[in-house]
């Protein structure tokens, strides 16, 4: 199952006014992983996920989803940005957040109907938002916008999921349904990509890990190289964490 | 009412409609300010437009004159990227220095050029109806009015069609991009019809004008609703609205039409911030002072619930018991009997059922802030309402 490569990153170096926050990033990400990329405040975790979705222009290396360029195969793709990256006083409601999810598969000018409609409920139903549906998105709690969110990857039934920090701010519950959700995409041999802040949940959550900062440090199964060393190289100081084998 | 006058506010009404569109996008953008750069900045293209045209309303010129605004868009974004100012400093170095190139471009030619900066900044409505079409020798009506009439038929049949693309893109540039809608067309686009109805309106109406009409009634709209659509609806409406009365009002003061319409639009943003349901400064007020009466009946039934001893619950002890002004125990002890929570026997305080489950819920969310069980309180209660 592990055999094919879902998203190939190849010397990717992506610099913003000419700095360079990535160098020379080299990434496979197998097929059917839940994958945690850890790395300080800075390191250039949101950057890289906007490079391979083409939302940055990089100025050396390049990017292939399945193979082909992400161009190509934007359906396959979907993407919850952090959750600071909106307006949340943006005048709209929850469903209507979730139905831009629908957006990408109707292309330009087609406008979304019943059908859209139909599947964003039933994707706010599954992450428990569906009482909030007409709610405006600025009166939904943090961890109930980081449902909406989400639901909206949800609806775009795709066959890899970027996820920028998804369990910011929410708690434990909310952390529990998010990564049951998440655990059910892979069991249909989805790709899951997260940004993960918090260390200790990483052995439990995920079975794939990516150390990130401006350089890759490593990449591989959790329970190979989620260690000391790699926590230490990528964050800098000591680190000590315990591990449950 | 003559002819003229309807004429007159046909085209003020046209104005603020295909201003109103382009302008609530602008204001969720938080881009205010670039259309003012654009109103400002347009004028050396309406200049050398007019050189090559000598002819104010030549389509030639509106183009020359909107690609003006796009240049000053594309010189905002590049200065901003290099990373030394913020936009609104890119913003105010960029459109002075287009601005006195139009200036210095009028004053070197003023012998043979019919234009003046003040028409350009302030236009004059009262005119638009002598400037006639004649087509095949037939007047057909002003030439304002077909010329902001075809900018406003484009922009509502580009609204139409890309209505998705917009909001997406204004509301999540990410995904926008991830999507395959590129922002930087969607920009564009918006950027080119921005630019074109501030040069098909200017002749008109003034480029001050075309900047109070994009911007107020879009600010305005927003302080009312939480649904995009309505919000356009809602913009164009005030637009309209501000147009027709600020008509009437120059005419009633004999003062300027675009200064009369300005003021109209700014009294309507000022009555609406004022008053607006939710986010008028009126019902935040209230709502706080509501909220601080909620907080203390929930500290009232607390007490009462911790309390069985009647000398506790005295109603002239209240107030010492719980250390409250007369006033506040007052509205409090009022609020708690209206909604049926306490009863009040021989001058003792009981809760209720009500209450007693009322206290519990309310405990209970502000603990857990698990707030699909309270639902039903939100309709009476502020404090419950986030
Ligand atoms: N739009 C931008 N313009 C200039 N520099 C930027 C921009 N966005 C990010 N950066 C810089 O690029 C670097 C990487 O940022 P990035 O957002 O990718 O970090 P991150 O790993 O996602 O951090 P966090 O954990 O805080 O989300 C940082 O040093 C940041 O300051
Ligand atoms: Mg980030």
């Amino acid at each position: 199952m592990k055999n094919n490569i879902a998203v190939k990153v190849d010397d990717l170096t992506v610099a913003y006014n000419y700095k360079p926050v990535l160098w020379d990033i080299d990434l496979e990400i197998p097929e059917g992983v839940l994958m945690a990329i850890v790395g300080p405040n800075g390191a250039g975790k949101s950057t890289l996920i906007k490079s391979i979705l083409g939302i940055l222009n990089p100025i050396a290396g390049s990017v292939s989803i399945y193979g082909k360029s992400y161009e190509k195969q934007r359906a396959l793709v979907a993407y919850v940005p952090q959750k600071g990256s909106v307006d949340w006083d943006f005048p709209t409601t929850a469903l209507d957040v979730v139905m831009m999810g629908t957006y990408g598969s109707l292309g330009w000018i087609k406008r979304p109907g019943q059908k859209e409609k139909k599947i964003a409920l039933e994707a706010l139903e599954k992450v428990g938002m569906l009482p909030f549906k007409n709610r405006q998105i600025s009166q939904l709690s943090g961890g109930q916008q980081q449902r909406i969110f989400l639901a909206r990857a949800l609806v775009q039934d795709a066959s890899i999921y970027f996820m920028d920090e998804p369990f910011q701010g929410v708690d434990a519950t909310t952390e529990i349904a998010i990564i049951n959700i998440l655990k059910e995409l892979r069991k249909a041999n989805k790709t899951v990509i997260v940004v993960h802040h918090d260390l200790q949940t990483v052995p439990e959550y995920f079975d794939w890990v990516t150390f990130l900062n401006v350089k890759k440090i490593a990449t591989g199964p959790v329970k190979d190289i989620f260690n000391d060393d790699n926590l230490t190289k990528t964050y800098g100081i000591n680190y000590k964490v315990s591990i449950q084998e | 009412m003559s002819n003229a006058q309807i004429e007159i506010q046909l085209i003020a009404s046209l104005v603020a409609i295909a201003c109103a569109i382009p302008g609530t996008f602008l204001v969720l953008r938080k881009m205010a300010m670039i259309s003012d750069a654009i109103s400002h900045s347009i004028l050396p293209g309406i200049v050398i437009g007019f050189f090559i045209t000598q002819d104010l309303n030549s389509p030639l010129l509106i183009l020359l004159a909107a690609l003006t605004g796009i240049i000053t868009v594309i010189l905002v974004e590049y200065i901003q990227k290099t990373g030394l100012v913020k936009e609104d400093t890119a913003i105010g170095l960029v459109f002075p220095a287009l601005f006195s190139i139009g200036v210095i471009l009028i004053a070197k030619n003023a012998n043979d050029v019919h234009l003046d900066v003040d028409a350009v900044l302030l236009g004059e409505l009262a005119f638009a109806p002598f400037d006639r079409l004649l087509i095949a020798g037939v007047d057909v009506g002003p030439k304002s009015l077909w010329i902001i009439g075809c900018i406003l038929l484009i922009t509502i049949g580009l609204l139409f069609a890309f209505f998705k693309e917009l909001k997406i893109s204004t509301f999540d540039v990410g995904l926008s991009a991830s999507l395959g809608f590129s922002p930087t067309i969607i920009h564009y686009g918006l950027m080119t019809v921005s630019s074109v109805t501030t040069v098909g309106a200017f002749d008109a109406v003034g480029a001050i004008l075309v900047v109070a009409l994009m911007i107020a009634p879009a600010a305005t709209a927003y302080l009312l609703t939480t649904n995009l659509k309505r919000m356009l609806v809602y913009a164009i409406c005030f637009g309209v609205f501000s147009a027709m009365s600020g008509y009437w009002l120059a005419h009633w003061l004999d003062a300027s039409i675009a200064g009369s319409i300005t003021t109209m639009l700014g009294l309507l943003f000022l009555v609406i911030y004022l008053f607006a349901p939710n986010k008028g400064v009126i019902a935040v007020l209230y709502r706080e002072k509501q909220q601080r009466t909620e907080v203390s009946l929930l500290t009232f039934l607390l007490h009462l619930r911790n309390h069985s001893e009647e000398e506790e619950r005295h109603v002239n002890h209240l107030n010492e018991h719980i250390n409250w002004q007369k006033v506040r125990s007052k509205t409090v002890l009022e609020l708690a009997l209206k909604n049926n929570m306490i009863v009040i026997d021989n001058d003792v305080v009981s809760l209720t059922e009500k209450g007693n489950d009322f206290t519990s819920q309310a405990i209970d969310y502000i603990i857990t802030n698990e707030d699909s069980k309270i639902e039903h309180m939100k309709d009476d209660f502020f404090l419950f309402r986030g």
